[in-house]
C-alpha cells in the first residue's frame, strides 16, 4: 500500500509540475488566447492522482470513541512503528496514559507507576534475590 | 511485544527485563550526546534529541536496580554536566543514587536529612519532597510518610500521583475509607482514568465484601471502568465477581434494600440490571480468554496470569463457552 501511495504521489507531482509549466509557457507565448483543453485536463487529473496518493499514504486512523481507543490499546499493547532513536531504542506507539498512576498492580504492588516515589532499595533487593536464586 | 525498551519501559519490569535494560549501558555510554565544541558551534553539531535524556534517566534507574553503580555514576555525571547540579530533577536523581548506595538505615537517614536541607532552601521542590516520602516509606516509617504526603497535598492538591500514593499507603494499612477518598480526588482530576475507577471499585469491594452498599458502589465503578475501556480485563473480572455476590443479596433482601435506600444517598441497582451486567461480563471475559488462547496477534497484550485467573473464574462458574 505504501509503495502504491508513493508511486501515485510521484506521478501526480510530475503531472502537476508539467501542467503548471505548460500553462506558464502558453501564457508567455500567446498572451490573449484561452488555455487549451489538454492542459486543464492534465491539471485536474494530476490533482486527483495526488489527492488519492496523499489519502493512501496517510497513517492508519485511530478510533474516535474513547472506549474503543482504550480497548484497542489494551488488546494490542505497544508496538514499534519502524522508527528508532539515535541510541537504538525503538519508538513505540502510544500506551496507557494513566499508567503513571500505578493503580493496576494492586495495593503495594511492584509496578513501575508513580515514578516520583520509586523505591530503589526494594527494587535492588528484588533483583539481588533473583540473582541469588539462579537468575531465571 | 518489545520487552526491553529504554524509551518507554513496560509497566512491570521483572528482574530479567531490568538486566536486559541495564546491559545497554556500555553502548549508550560509548557515545556522547553533548558535543565537545565551544558554544556557537555546539548548537549546530548537537547530537541530542528529545528522547536522549529520557533514555539516560531510564538507564540510570535500571543500572541502579541491577547494582551497576559505576555506570549509574557515569550517567549521573553526564546528566549533571548537561543540566547543572542545582536542577530539581538532577537533585532528585542524585538522591536516588545515594539511596541506592546507602548500606544501612543509618546512612539512609542521612540521605533523608540531606533532603530536609534541600527543602529548607527551596520548599517548592516537589520531586525532592517525594523522594523524602519514598525514603520514609522504605525505612518503615509509614505514619511519617503519610504526614509528609498530607503536607505535600495541602500545597498542591492537584498532584494525582501523590493522591494515588497516599491512597495506596492507606489501603496497605487497611484504612479503606481514607484510601477511597484519596482515589476519588484522583478521579476529580482525571475522570477518564479507567484504572482509577477499577481501583476505587476494588477498594469498595475489599472494605466490606458482603455489604450491599459497598458492593453496589464497586459494581458502579467497575461498570464505569469497562465503559471507558472496552477490553479492560480487570474491569470485567471485577464486574462479574461483584455481580455474583450482589445477585443473592438483592434477591433475598428486597424489603431491606428499600429501607436502606432512604439512608444511603444512592439506591442499590436493580436485580435485573445486575444480572444483565453479569452476563455481559461473562461474555466479554470468555471472548478475551478464547482470543488470547488462540494466540491472535491483536490480542496478545493481556497479562498471562490475569487470563489464567479469568479462566478459573469462568470454570468455577461452569458456563465457559469454548
Amino acid at each position: 500500500m505504501a509503495i502504491l501511495g508513493t508511486a501515485l504521489n510521484a506521478v501526480g507531482l510530475l503531472f502537476l509540475t508539467h501542467a503548471v509549466y505548460s500553462t506558464h509557457e502558453h501564457t508567455a507565448t500567446f498572451a490573449h488566447t484561452p488555455l487549451p483543453l489538454d492542459i486543464t485536463i492534465e491539471l485536474l487529473t494530476s490533482i486527483l492522482i495526488l489527492s488519492a496518493g496523499i489519502v493512501i499514504t496517510s497513517p492508519e486512523l485511530r478510533p474516535i470513541k474513547w472506549a474503543q481507543w482504550a480497548g484497542k490499546m489494551q488488546r494490542q499493547g505497544r508496538k514499534g512503528e519502524g522508527k528508532w532513536t539515535r541510541e537504538g531504542e525503538e519508538i513505540l506507539s502510544e500506551g496507557d496514559s494513566f499508567a503513571f498512576l500505578g493503580l493496576d498492580s494492586g495495593i503495594g504492588g511492584g509496578g513501575e507507576g508513580r515514578r516520583g516515589f520509586w523505591d530503589v532499595r526494594a527494587k535492588r533487593k528484588e533483583y539481588a534475590e533473583w540473582v541469588k536464586a539462579g537468575g531465571k | 511485544m518489545v520487552a526491553a525498551n529504554l524509551l518507554s519501559p513496560p509497566p512491570q519490569i521483572s528482574p530479567q527485563t531490568a538486566l536486559q535494560l541495564s546491559q545497554k549501558a556500555p553502548l549508550i555510554l560509548s557515545q556522547s550526546p553533548t558535543p565537545s565544541l565551544p558554544w556557537p558551534l555546539s548548537l549546530l553539531f548537537s547530537r541530542e534529541t528529545p528522547e536522549t535524556w529520557t533514555i539516560h534517566e531510564n538507564l540510570l534507574l535500571s543500572a541502579l536496580r541491577t547494582g551497576d553503580d559505576t555506570s549509574a555514576r557515569q550517567i549521573l555525571d553526564r546528566m549533571t554536566s548537561r543540566f547543572g547540579a542545582s536542577n530539581e530533577r538532577i537533585i532528585a536523581l542524585r538522591g536516588i543514587y545515594e539511596e541506592a548506595l546507602a548500606k544501612d538505615d543509618k546512612e539512609l537517614t542521612r540521605v533523608l536529612d540531606g533532603y530536609g536541607k534541600v527543602l529548607e532552601v527551596d520548599p517548592t521542590n516537589t520531586l525532592v519532597r517525594k523522594r523524602g516520602i519514598a525514603v520514609q516509606k522504605s525505612l518503615g516509617r509509614t505514619q511519617d510518610a503519610i504526614t509528609s504526603l498530607k503536607v505535600l497535598l495541602e500545597n498542591s492538591p492537584t498532584d494525582v500521583e501523590a493522591w494515588a500514593e497516599l491512597s495506596d499507603m492507606y489501603a496497605a494499612n487497611g484504612a479503606w475509607g481514607q484510601a477511597i477518598y484519596c482515589l476519588e480526588e484522583v478521579l476529580l482530576v482525571m475522570p477518564n482514568a479507567w484504572t482509577a475507577h477499577a481501583q476505587v471499585a476494588t477498594l469498595h469491594y475489599l472494605s466490606a465484601p458482603s455489604s450491599l452498599h459497598s458492593l453496589s458502589m464497586a459494581l458502579r465503578h467497575f461498570a464505569r471502568s469497562v465503559e471507558l475501556n472496552e477490553s479492560y480485563l480487570r474491569g470485567y473480572y471485577g464486574l462479574k465477581l461483584v455481580a455474583q455476590k450482589l445477585i443473592p443479596l438483592l434477591s433475598e433482601s428486597t424489603a431491606v434494600a428499600k429501607k436502606n435506600a432512604e439512608e444511603d444517598d444512592i439506591p442499590p441497582p436493580k436485580l435485573q440490571s445486575v444480572k444483565k451486567l453479569e452476563e455481559l461480563a461473562t461474555g466479554k471475559l470468555a471472548e478475551i480468554v478464547r482470543q488470547y488462547g488462540s494466540g491472535k496477534k491483536g490480542w496478545a497484550a493481556f497479562d498471562e496470569a490475569e487470563v489464567i485467573a479469568t479462566k478459573e473464574l469462568l470454570d468455577r462458574d461452569g458456563r465457559v463457552e469454548r
